[in-house]
């Protein structure tokens, strides 16, 4: 009965007729609460060198980092990527840490993110989506020496650095490497929001192939 | 030369991590339109105002802020040293959009302890003539109530030594900042110089009592930033031995009027300080001695790195007969230093005019101290003594010698926030 009811409602729609209120109001408040709501899902592709991850669902800027962000401090957040053979039982090489800062333009409401010591300059005047994205897609390990039919795992994880580690962490010096390391080793505490994503078993002759590109917005 | 190569790489540091944000955070951009520091009940604009509760240092590090590109990490650090400052709680910083484009407003939000306990020393104080005097305070601060309890000692302010107990309530937000309320109970034994027994009573004054409570209501507003006003009362009490135990009262009106100023120019420092305080007993208030005693004091201070000039001007009047407490007295720790007041005058004076004119360089200080203290009808004697000494913080020391005919006598002083 539910389906022929729903079916109905479509032809309703399909035929020009108007949606009832409650429906719109449904379908507003769904598409917001969709999207929060949504399961972050770890996604994995091979460019012929590395191993690039993508993470649909999920949103980091949001909450505490946010207010932060808004109060035009600057948050960094560190990303690791670590490969394991044996269902997660040993790393097939060190993991490889990241630094992403971000900041946000309280004029123009725009988010800035940078990596430092990565290849990508600093990118401005994106939206929350756009620079979580950035963030994202400039992350990669590299895959040489790993054979494309060896099954692997792979483990994402994303942290929010404490506030007064920043100045530590956007220092280019040997000092914020060692940090990282250490905030990455301790459990994170309930004002630092981490998530953890993982996946496999994966191939690299399986992966979806993608092309070598620049890593620039 | 060590500390110079340290200095340096700590300033270097400081630079690279400013250097660091700069590139990384996009708000650097914007230029600073205004600072303000806002805690529980009051809120302060640094370029505008010349807020007491900051001191002039950080003052001037969080106003320099202002016409300058944001520095996120400046922020952190002022923050800081605004907590430590403020004793508070936290001290969080926002920005906020300026009134005009690229510009923004920095606000420092205090919060301050709801409850906080401080242990004081208001004065410590060893001189060869008269011996150890000192004070020692609690206070338990809840919100914008302050209560005091303290042990006292002294025998360097006045012709007694005086020892016994103080109690206080203050409340520094009565329904607004610039209104404080206090009420303070004393409560003391006397111990008396022979030559003080011996010349009072007489027609200026009281006979020595052997104990002294003192109840003071006192309501403290803000007139403008600067000048304060304080009005209240105060009901002493003392019992004199002679001829037969008895109680007596000098219940009074007080009043006091405040001016403080600080002027910053270039490298230079000008503090001015001026006071008037009049103390009136009246009949209408029960009192046993009815009198009006006026003090004014003028004290300039200029400071130019490590030099600092001060001139302290005082000076007292009292018409009518006064109780030996409530009389003018030279020759102590911080006026006519180098001299005994018990010879100069035990019983002290219903006039008094006081100079001091003080010269410090870093640690080093030079002083010269010229007054006069009688009564009405007498013919004023100037006196006038010299000295040197050393200051590191709140703590000092000082040789003081008396400038008169014959044999010099020094007076050796160690003390602690006492002057």
């Amino acid at each position: 009965m539910e389906h022929s009811g729903t079916d109905h409602r479509i032809q309703w729609s399909v035929k020009g007729k108007l949606i009832s209120r409650r429906s719109w109001l449904l379908a507003g408040l769904a598409i917001p609460l969709s999207r929060a709501w949504a399961e972050p899902r770890l996604e994995v592709s091979f460019d012929g060198d590395s191993v690039h991850v993508a993470t649909p669902g999920l949103h980091f800027l949001t909450g505490s980092a946010l207010k932060r962000l808004e109060n035009a401090d600057t948050v960094v957040f560190l990303s690791q990527i670590t490969l394991f053979s044996d269902n997660f039982a040993t790393p097939i090489r060190r993991p490889v840490q990241e630094r992403l800062v971000v900041s946000y333009a309280i004029w123009e409401r725009r988010f800035a993110v940078a990596i430092p010591g990565g290849p990508a300059p600093r990118v401005e005047g994106l939206t929350d989506t756009q620079a979580e994205d950035w963030c994202i897609r400039n992350l990669a390990v590299n895959a040489l020496g790993l054979a494309p039919d060896r099954r692997f795992w792979l483990k994402f994880e994303l942290r929010t650095a404490p506030r007064k580690d920043t100045p530590a962490l956007i220092n280019d010096s040997g000092i914020s490497v060692l940090k990282v390391i250490d905030i990455l080793s301790r459990r994170p505490r309930p004002d630092e929001p981490s998530w953890t994503l993982t996946t496999g078993p994966l191939r690299l002759s399986d992966l979806p192939r993608t092309v070598r590109e620049k890593r620039t917005f | 030369m060590r500390y110079a190569w340290l200095a340096c790489l700590f300033l270097g540091g400081l630079l690279s991590a400013g250097t660091q944000d700069s590139e990384f955070n996009v708000n650097t951009r914007y230029m600073v339109e205004t600072v303000l520091v806002s805690g529980d009940g009051w809120s302060t604009d640094v370029v505008a105002d010349q807020d007491a509760k900051l001191s002039s240092g950080l003052r001037k590090d969080i106003a320099a802020l202002v016409g300058q590109k944001l520095n996120p990490s400046a922020l952190d650090e002022l923050a800081k040293r605004l907590r430590k400052e403020l004793h508070a709680r936290t001290v969080e910083h926002h920005v906020l959009r300026g009134k005009s484009p690229d510009y923004v407003q920095v606000m420092f939000e205090v919060k301050l302890r709801p409850t906080e306990f401080d242990l004081s020393v208001p004065k410590f104080l060893y001189a060869s003539k008269s011996g150890w005097s000192g004070a020692i305070e609690g206070t338990a601060t809840i919100k914008h109530n302050g209560f005091t309890l303290g042990l006292v000692s002294d025998g360097d302010d006045l012709a007694e030594r005086y020892a016994g107990m103080v109690a206080r309530y203050e409340n520094n937000h009565l329904g607004t900042d610039r209104a404080r309320f206090r009420f303070q109970f004393e409560s003391y034994h006397q111990q008396w110089n022979r030559n003080t027994v011996d010349r009072a009573p007489y027609a200026e004054t009281s006979g020595a009592y052997r104990t002294r409570q003192n109840f003071e209501p006192e309501v403290t507003l803000t007139l403008a930033r600067p000048l304060t006003l304080s009005v209240g009362a105060s009901f002493e009490r003392f019992q004199e031995p002679l001829p037969a135990a008895h109680t007596e009262a000098a219940n009074a009106l007080i009043s006091t009027l405040r001016f403080h100023r600080r002027l910053e120019a270039s490298d230079f420092q000008h503090d001015l300080d001026a006071g008037y305080s009049l103390r009136a007993a009246t009949k209408l208030l029960s009192s046993d001695f009815v009198y009006g005693r006026h003090r004014w004091e003028f004290r300039y201070m200029l400071t130019h790195g490590k030099t600092v000039v001060i001139d302290n001007l005082t000076g007292g009047l009292i018409s009518g007969r006064a109780p030996l407490y409530d009389r003018f007295y030279l020759g102590n720790s911080t006026t006519l230093r180098g001299w005994n007041r018990f010879d100069l005058d035990p019983v002290g004076g219903n006039r008094m005019v006081h100079n001091s004119v003080e010269y410090r360089y870093g640690v080093f200080q030079v002083f010269y101290d010229s007054g006069a203290v009688w009564d009405r009808n007498e013919t004023a004697m100037v006196k006038h003594s010299v000295g040197l000494g050393l200051r590191q913080g709140n703590f000092w020391l000082a040789i003081a010698f008396p400038v008169k005919d014959g044999r010099a006598d020094p007076i050796f002083m160690v003390g602690m926030n006492s002057y």
